[in-house]
């Protein structure tokens, strides 16, 4: 089982590398794709700018909190669409039968699905989430959780994508449900959770999981939690599950579409 | 003109067949708002407070008009649609057609996203009337020149993303150009009135885009003056006629570098 999960952590691991040196071929395009991301992101410091000049806090959360807000938001993205970019278009892939290619290879087929391609404007997305992790004042213990809270958000956002799509071994363009509940995850993402009411709050940490991505990582950071950090390890493990779970029963519902693709 | 006319007609017809997913597509926008309202809910307190002249009304009908204009426009799906056509070369099938590559991306995404926008405006004055229960418009002369400035924005809108998809002439992708293009315009105009900034940026925010294509038809809308009707209507036709030549001037060059693999 261990030697399994070994293999199959290789071989994820040898597709993204082999999928960075194809995006690597066009040197000046791709450094000037991370240097734009980095530059995108960091306007909205801008936004916050003037939201703490009306105002002393903005939902409750100081400055610095935005910083980390805006820190894993941005990282957790980042990692997840680095690693498994395919997982944002796995809906369409399904929807087309494009799934054969994996299908017939003798590995994981999501984890071979989800490993396929990346994107490497990503990069910046990381980047500017530990850029913003070291101007809001870090600590070798905050510097060693922000990563294992990039690397569990980056997991959640991935099953949360699969998870919707899914749906498409079922319903018929759900892509579109997909494509708009996987950017409404980024853009929350990145507003504090206080700005939100009761209800919304209680769907922040069920249905759109936000509050495991962003909101109680923020808590452990500012004041060391143990309880909440078990808490987003255990929700992690609980959606990755269901993700499976979702993927492999939509599966046996799957059709080709008999498309000639060759997958090396 | 007829033949414009007609790429206009045929695209509004090939939109009319994907009105579902129009009303699917909403609920991007819907969030978003909902967003938006609950952060000035919070940051105004007191809903009779006035922020930089500003009432909570106001800044909510605010970004309710500048997202109807950014989610309508759909620019970074025509910066793709532009990039993807001269990276692949399928530029060359419009070089000998007769007519110009620029009008004809105006006309086609004209018509591409002209039931978009229709239904996103109604659905949205009638959410937020409902919710809010205060219609800034008075009259149907303020609305005719809301309308006026907010087809002059789009169009204007138009010209910049195809500029800058042509950027792909010249350079492999110009999608990071548009990533900050359109950041621009949302934090200088979509999220934020001028009015927001300090005194000596806002004469600097006069010039940049998101003055003429976000905040003018978006102000107009909440707080209708005809002195601001006509300031904003001067800047947007310097700007169409700017953004054109700059548009024409970028294919023209562009072009000439053009070199495509048959197949």
């Amino acid at each position: 089982m261990l030697t399994a999960a070994k293999r199959q952590f290789k071989i994820s691991m040898l597709s993204t590398k082999y999928a960075l040196m194809r995006a690597m071929v066009n040197k000046a395009t791709f450094v000037m794709s991370i240097v734009f991301m980095i530059l995108n992101n960091a306007t909205f410091i801008i936004q916050y700018l003037i939201l703490f000049s009306l105002k002393e806090d903005v939902g409750g959360y100081t400055f610095n909190q935005v910083l980390m807000l805006w820190a894993l938001a941005s990282g957790t993205f980042g990692v997840a669409h680095f690693f498994f970019k395919k997982a944002f278009n796995l809906s369409e892939t399904i929807t087309n039968g494009k799934l054969d290619a994996y299908i017939v290879q003798p590995k994981n087929i999501l984890l071979q699905a989800l490993t396929s391609d990346i994107d490497s404007s990503a990069i910046g997305d990381m980047l500017y989430g530990f850029i913003l992790i070291f101007v809001s004042g870090i600590t070798i213990k905050k510097f060693i959780f922000f990563t294992i809270f990039l690397i569990l958000g980056g997991f959640i956002h991935v099953a949360f994508a699969v998870i919707l799509a899914s749906f498409s071994f079922w319903i018929s363009r759900s892509d579109i449900i997909a494509d708009t509940f996987n950017s409404m995850i980024t853009h929350i993402n990145t507003y504090p959770e206080g700005i939100f009411g009761g209800i919304t709050r209680v769907v922040l940490y069920t249905l759109i999981p936000v509050g495991f991505i962003s909101y109680v990582p923020v808590q452990v950071l500012t004041s060391f939690n143990i309880m909440s950090f078990i808490y987003v390890l255990l929700f992690t493990a609980f959606i990755i599950g269901l993700a499976f779970f979702m993927f492999y029963k939509g599966l046996k519902k799957y059709s080709s579409s008999n498309l000639m693709i060759s997958k090396i | 003109m007829r033949k414009y006319i007609y790429i206009f007609k045929s695209e509004f017809m090939s939109s009319l067949q994907y009105v579902s997913n129009v009303f699917i597509n909403y609920i991007g926008y819907f969030i978003m708002m909902f967003m938006f309202w609950n952060l000035w809910k919070y940051m105004y307190q007191d809903e009779a407070n006035l922020i930089n002249g500003y009432t909570m009304n106001q800044m909510v009908w605010y970004v309710a008009m500048t997202e109807i204009l950014w989610y309508g426009l759909g620019g970074r799906k025509l910066c793709r649609r532009i990039t993807d056509d001269v990276r692949s070369g399928n530029i060359t099938y419009n070089l000998n057609k007769p007519y110009s590559y620029v009008s004809y991306i105006i006309f086609s995404h004209l018509g591409e996203i002209l039931i978009r926008t229709i239904l996103y405006t109604v659905l949205s004055l009638t959410l937020f009337n409902s919710i809010l229960g205060e219609f800034p418009i008075g009259n149907i002369y303020e609305a005719l020149g809301v309308f006026i400035t907010a087809f002059l924005a789009i169009v204007i809108s138009i010209l910049i993303i195809t500029s800058i998809g042509l950027i792909s002439f010249f350079m492999e992708d110009a999608s990071p150009i548009y990533w900050i293009y359109s950041k621009i315009i949302l934090v200088l105009g979509t999220l934020f009135p001028v009015e927001f900034f300090p005194m000596f940026l806002q004469k600097v925010f006069k010039f940049v885009p998101a003055y003429v294509v976000s905040y003018g038809p978006a102000k107009l809308f909440v707080d209708f003056s005809i002195d601001k009707f006509v300031e904003i209507i001067i800047v947007q036709l310097c700007y169409l006629l700017v953004s054109l030549l700059v548009a024409n001037l970028i294919y023209k060059k562009g072009v000439k570098k053009l070199n495509v693999n048959g197949g």
